[in-house]
């Protein structure tokens, strides 16, 4: 078969063979519907921390399939509406359309999919009543996103879990961080209102001071997600005047509604994401002049979307900054002397050491000093006497398999653990916690094990096309000057067309989007997605066949391929080629006589019955021979007569008996099309394919026997169309002909049954014809139509 | 499970001794050593019926009988085989299509109610029916095999003809319906109670509205079908069943006939379904004899030992299959006999398919006949054709 060197090299199929499952994909053929392979994954998806299948949802975007792109960032993400608004996007750097013009707008797409489900408000998420919940007790400490998400997987787990909460309000840092115009606080109730609903029961102006004392009252287990919430100064002269305060101080101050006054110049020390919130927050309470300082270059700005947004808003950036003191009057803040930077040799890191320039001071003029340098957690407090292990940047120390601390049963994660990080990460901790206490508690895994994003692997194809230039939607609001005046959203929502457009500029990088739609669409729930084994390097979806009924299950079969040098490589294959079920052969010989290939050979065995044989490497599966043996002895790989009725039944359920209402105008039609000419072209038909029609993939007409085409009139199919090559052009040459034979057949019986002729026609096409293939499905649409039901439907 | 527990205890299979005479019969198990009534029996009982219940070995039993004839339990395997296939088919399980299913999907399409069948072309001009009267006589599915099996030479809807002159030389002008259905034979014994009550429901409405009292069949699967089974499901008939051979043979009719000469020998196969399940053995053996000069000579197995054809139902036809028919054929050659006589279709067709692969280099041919056809050609009127 040297057909699979050409599509696979043999240095993939050598690797293959080291897998421990392989499924090559069709050897002589190409890629069927019924194996399919995913390689590797896209890299949006690796960048994600949380694994998010953004390829997936970005893809039914594209389809307009909103809810069911929601369903599926739902999946792995209780927070969709906040995400898609404050995420840090950390896929949109790897997104491979930035190479071409600019990335995916990913995180806006996220936010449109969740914001389109709120807003059909009658399909709102269904408020369940506080769901029933287990017997066994567990505490989480914070209500921040990494304990918000513990919480959910783990009432979803059946446990009865109570979140302690230190402020009066639940949402951690995005309630008192992150502010309303960048994260309106009716988004934060809405999705932890859906948390709550899932049983989880959240008390706020709950300190806990000892954990252990948790553990004392009941609770099983307790995870500490007790965030990062004590902001740091910098130590210079003057940082303990008056007015001169950290950002999380003074955020918190002003989301929980105790904010001073700020004066009319305010110099923000930092431009993290707690410098520009505070520098944009200063603006809305009035302050005129807002200075924010940097001590990096511009093309080191953490943020630059963040600081982008600020600048255009009236705050000033000077980069290359540092302060040096602050001054002050009368033990208030009067300025901040600053100096001036220059960039160092870079580090072995790759960043740039700053240092500063001599002479260069200069000094701003201030009312207020926000230091936004950094946080760290506030342990103070703790007891005493805790047994936690703390490290020398002041935060918690845990395993970092299970996140477990030293204590038994107590457990933390998040920013306690990591210092300030992100909510995406935030989010994947949570995750990690659930399935670490459901380990601890019951003693087994939770299936499956949430992967650690270092293991995946990206793989991009973008070869030798290039991609039309689109561009990436814009959806800042316009006059940016007003935004200051307010605390609403800045960002606005994109109307439906334009998420679509640019959910399309997706480049689809790596072949599987792993969107699991085709594991939902398959009602025989014969598909099972397996995830990325640790080299990431194969990933395969299993079909698990009907494996009682056919002699080999129809598992992957060992075959025998011919490398160049004509060297004999082993591989596990489930190609489209011919199989007999010995016990249930005739030997009558149809196949031997029908195969032009000559693949088929009658053999006598030992005690006198003769059978026919499969030389599987000369077959080139037409599936001819399976229709034309009476038995079912001949069995053709993926195509099995089987698998096509079933394929009917589902795709015709109800069409017996007048159930589906409404339809009587609708012809149902089922159309056989062959694999080489008229299936390509219908699965990617320019023009619109009749509502009603399903289409049957089949390797050659010749393989439909006349009991399938009375099949699909008996499960009530109005019409069946077989579309296949001209007899001239048919791929096994001989194909056309059996089919024609065979829909004589059914003509003959159908004369008898009183069934009109027309319901069954055969027309040939050549794999370009787009435009007669059109008129005949036009044709014969309009003509089944006229005909009215099939008599088996009323 | 209930219903297999019914099945076990209405069909006698716990009397079961294990003793194995019904496999050793069974020409099945002969030629396929994975089937065996008393295995089936015996997993059954012991609750393991599911490890044949979800394999092709659920649908190998012919219903041939021949294991009854031997069991010293009188239990009744081929109705406990056909109930256990009702029960795996309700949990999804599926018959070994033969023919890729065609036969069935007709079998099916025929419960349509809204039916029109042009099932009456085959009436050539020198029959006589007619529209009202006492008796009727049931084509069954001669129509779409004669169709089917032109390629094998085997027309089928020669029976109907004959049959019709036949009768129609006992002074008989049958009825016949125009929108007749399968009779439910095959469905039923592929365990699918369902379409088969649909079937016959239809059947015995369009009798009553003829207002047949007899009804003849030429097909001795209807004739089982109808005398046996339609009573159990739908109570007592209101006409009368008959095969044609009783029809002729067993003095019921006024005008007896005399038949020509025919100067053959010949043999006759018992089809399973009208000698082991209805003891007509002699009727029909009878009805030759009274060809003239013909000579009936009997193969090793005849009557309650015949083999059967070797596929029943359209379902599970096999390697075991073609073996028993290769065996029944050479039986009949082994007699010396120039013809084969059946008076079942399907035997027809079965059997002929069986000889005439090219491997077999016309080693097994022979002729075969339907009763029906040889008869009809010894009568005088038709001495003119062909
Ligand atoms: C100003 C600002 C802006 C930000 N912007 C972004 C952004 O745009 N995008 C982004 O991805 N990330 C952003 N972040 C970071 C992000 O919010 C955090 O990384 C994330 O919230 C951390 O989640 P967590 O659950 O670990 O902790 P937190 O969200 O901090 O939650 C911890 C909770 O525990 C409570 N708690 C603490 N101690 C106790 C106790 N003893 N008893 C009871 N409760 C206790 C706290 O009150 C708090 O509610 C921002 C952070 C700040 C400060
Ligand atoms: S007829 Fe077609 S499928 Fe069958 S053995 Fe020949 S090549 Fe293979
Ligand atoms: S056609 Fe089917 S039954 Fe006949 S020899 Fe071929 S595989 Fe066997
Ligand atoms: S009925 Fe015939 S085929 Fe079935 S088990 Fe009995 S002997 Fe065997
Ligand atoms: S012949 Fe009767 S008693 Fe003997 S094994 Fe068979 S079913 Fe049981
Ligand atoms: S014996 Fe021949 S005709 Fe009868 S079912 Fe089997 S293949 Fe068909």
């Amino acid at each position: 078969m040297g057909k699979v060197a050409e599509k696979e090299s043999i240095a993939d199929i050598r690797a293959l063979l080291e897998q421990e499952e392989v499924v090559l994909h069709f050897p002589q053929a190409e890629l069927g519907p019924y194996t399919l392979r995913r390689v590797k994954t896209s890299q949006c998806k690796v960048a994600c921390p949380l694994g998010t299948d953004v390829k997936g949802y970005v893809g039914l975007i594209a389809g307009g399939e909103f809810k069911k792109s929601l369903e599926l960032i739902k999946e792995t993400n209780p927070f969709p509406a906040i995400c898609g608004r404050v995420c840090m996007h950390p896929c949109e750097p790897e997104c491979h359309r930035g190479e071409v013009d600019e990335p995916v707008a990913i995180r806006m797409l996220k936010r449109f999919v969740a914001d389109y489900e709120l807003k059909q408000a009658s399909e709102k998420p269904k408020v369940r009543g506080a769901r029933k919940t287990g017997q066994e007790r567990v505490a989480i400490v914070g209500s921040g996103p990494a304990g918000l998400t513990a919480a959910s997987d783990l009432a979803r787990l059946g446990f009865s879990v109570t979140v302690f909460e230190k402020l009066p309000v639940a949402g951690g840092m995005l309630s008192v961080g992150i502010p309303p115009f960048r994260l309106p606080r009716d988004v934060i109730q809405a999705e932890i209102a859906a948390i709550a609903d899932l049983g989880v029961d959240i008390r706020t102006k709950k300190e806990v001071k000892d954990p252990r004392r948790l553990l004392r009252q009941g609770y099983k287990a307790v995870f500490m997600a007790t965030g990062a919430h004590r902001g740091l100064k910098l130590g210079i002269p003057g940082e303990e005047l008056q007015h001169s305060l950290d950002a999380l101080t003074f955020l918190k101050g002003v989301h929980l509604g105790s904010g001073e006054r700020l004066g009319n110049r305010v110099v923000i020390i930092g431009a993290g994401y707690a410098a520009l919130d505070s520098a944009r927050t200063a603006l809305r309470l009035g302050s005129r002049h807002v200075d924010v300082i940097f001590r990096r270059s511009k093309q080191e700005l953490p943020y630059p979307d963040l600081a982008r947004e600020a600048e255009r808003e009236g705050v000033r950036l000077h980069c290359h900054v540092v302060p040096v003191k602050v001054l002050g009057r009368n033990g208030r803040v009067r300025g901040v002397t600053c100096a001036k930077m220059r960039s160092g040799p870079a580090d072995e890191v790759g960043r740039r050491q700053p240092s500063s320039i001599k002479g260069s001071e200069f000094s701003l003029p201030a009312d207020t000093v926000i230091f936004a340098i950094h946080q760290e957690p506030d342990l103070s407090s703790l007891p005493k006497n805790h047994s936690f292990e703390i490290s020398p940047w002041n935060t918690l120390v845990v395993e970092p398999e299970t996140l477990a601390t030293k204590t038994k049963g107590i457990f933390a994660g998040g920013d306690a653990v990591s210092g300030p990080k992100s909510v995406i990460e935030a989010i994947a901790v949570g995750h990690k916690a659930a399935a670490s206490l459901y380990h601890y508690l019951k003693g087994k895994e939770l299936k499956p094990a949430p992967k650690d994003p270092g293991e995946r692997q990206a793989e991009v194809v973008i070869e030798d096309w290039v991609p039309e230039h689109k561009n990436r939607m814009r959806t800042l609001r316009e006059a940016p000057k007003s935004w200051r005046n307010h605390f609403h959203e800045v960002e606005h929502l994109p109307s439906e067309e334009s998420a679509r457009r640019e959910a399309g500029r997706c480049l689809m990088c790596g072949p599987c989007s792993e969107c699991e739609k085709c594991i939902a669409e398959c009602h025989q729930k014969l598909l099972a997605l397996s995830v990325p084994g640790t080299t990431g390097e194969q990933v395969l979806v299993r079909i698990p066949w009907l494996s009682d009924r056919f002699p080999n299950g129809h598992e992957p079969w060992e075959v025998h391929i011919q490398g160049p040098a004509g060297e004999s490589l082993r591989a596990l294959a489930s190609p489209v080629v011919c199989q007999v079920w010995e016990e249930l052969c005739r030997g009558c010989a149809e196949c031997a006589q029908v195969c032009e290939y000559e693949a088929r050979k009658m053999v006598s065995r030992e005690d006198g019955v003769v059978v026919s044989q499969v030389d599987q490497s000369i077959c080139r599966g037409c599936g001819a021979c399976v229709t034309v043996c009476p038995t079912g002895a001949s069995i053709l790989g993926h195509f099995t007569e089987a698998r096509i009725t079933e394929t009917l039944e589902h795709l015709l359920a109800g069409s017996v008996g007048g159930k589906r209402k409404g339809e009587g105008a609708r012809p149902h039609i089922v159309c056989f099309g062959c694999n080489w000419s008229a299936y390509p072209l219908l699965e990617r038909a320019e023009f619109e394919i009749p509502a009603g029609l399903h289409l049957i993939r089949v390797m050659c007409l010749g393989s439909v026997n006349s009991g399938l085409m009375l099949r699909a009139l008996e499960l009530g199919a109005d019409g069946v169309l077989m579309l296949g090559c001209t007899s001239e052009k048919c791929h096994y040459s001989f194909g056309n002909r059996v089919a024609e034979t065979q829909v004589d057949m059914a003509h003959k019986l159908m004369h008898t049954l009183g069934i009109e002729k027309q319901r069954l026609r055969l027309e040939t096409i050549s794999s370009g014809e787009s435009t007669k293939l059109k008129r005949i499905i036009r044709l014969f649409a309009t003509k089944m139509s006229k005909l009215g039901p099939n008599l088996l439907r009323s | 499970m209930d219903e297999i527990a019914e099945a076990i205890k209405q069909t006698k299979a716990y009397y079961c001794l294990d003793c194995g005479k019904c496999t050793g019969n069974c020409p099945v198990s002969l030629f396929d050593k994975a089937y065996s009534p008393r295995v089936m029996v015996k997993s059954v009982i012991l609750g393991e019926g599911e490890k044949l219940g979800k394999t092709r070995l659920l649908w190998s039993c012919l219903s041939c009988k021949m294991c009854e004839e031997r069991c010293p339990s009188d239990v009744q395997y081929i109705e406990f085989q056909r109930r256990i296939r009702g029960v795996y088919r309700d949990l999804g399980q599926r018959e070994f299509c033969s023919h890729g299913g065609a036969f069935q999907s007709l079998m099916r399409i025929m419960t349509a109610p809204k039916l029109k069948q042009n099932r009456l072309g085959w009436l050539d001009k020198d029959l006589s029916v007619s529209k009202r009267g006492e008796d009727l006589y049931f084509v069954g599915c001669l129509p779409y095999f004669d169709a089917f099996f032109e390629d094998l030479n085997v027309h089928t809807l020669n029976t109907a003809r004959s049959t019709i002159r036949i009768m129609n030389g006992l002074g008989i002008k049958p009825m016949l319906l125009e929108n007749e259905r399968c009779c439910g034979h095959d469905m039923l014994w592929a365990g699918d109670e369902d379409n088969f009550k649909r079937l016959a429901e239809h059947n015995l409405k369009e009798i009553e509205k003829s207002r047949a009292k007899r009804v003849v069949f030429s097909c001795p699967e209807g004739y089982r079908t109808f005398k046996l089974d339609y009573p159990r499901y739908f109570g007592k008939l209101k006409f009368e069943v008959l095969h044609l051979s009783e029809l002729m043979a067993g003095g019921s009719s006024q005008n007896p006939l005399s038949l020509g000469r025919l100067n053959k020998a010949v043999t006759y196969h018992d089809p399973c379904r009208l000698g082991r399940h209805m003891g007509l053995y002699d009727p029909p053996r009878e009805l030759l004899k009274s060809i003239g000069d013909l000579e009936l000579r009997e193969m090793y197995h005849n009557k309650h030992t015949a083999l059967c054809c070797g596929t029943s139902a359209w379902m599970n036809c096999d390697l075991a299959s073609k073996q028993i028919q290769m065996m029944r054929l050479r039986e009949a050659k082994q007699t010396g006999a120039q013809i084969l006589v059946t008076a079942c279709p399907k035997c027809q067709i079965h059997l002929t398919c069986a000889m005439k692969d090219t491997h077999l280099g016309g080693s097994l041919d022979i002729e075969i006949r339907d009763l029906a056809t040889l008869v009809a050609d010894s009568l005088p009127s038709s001495k003119r054709k062909k």
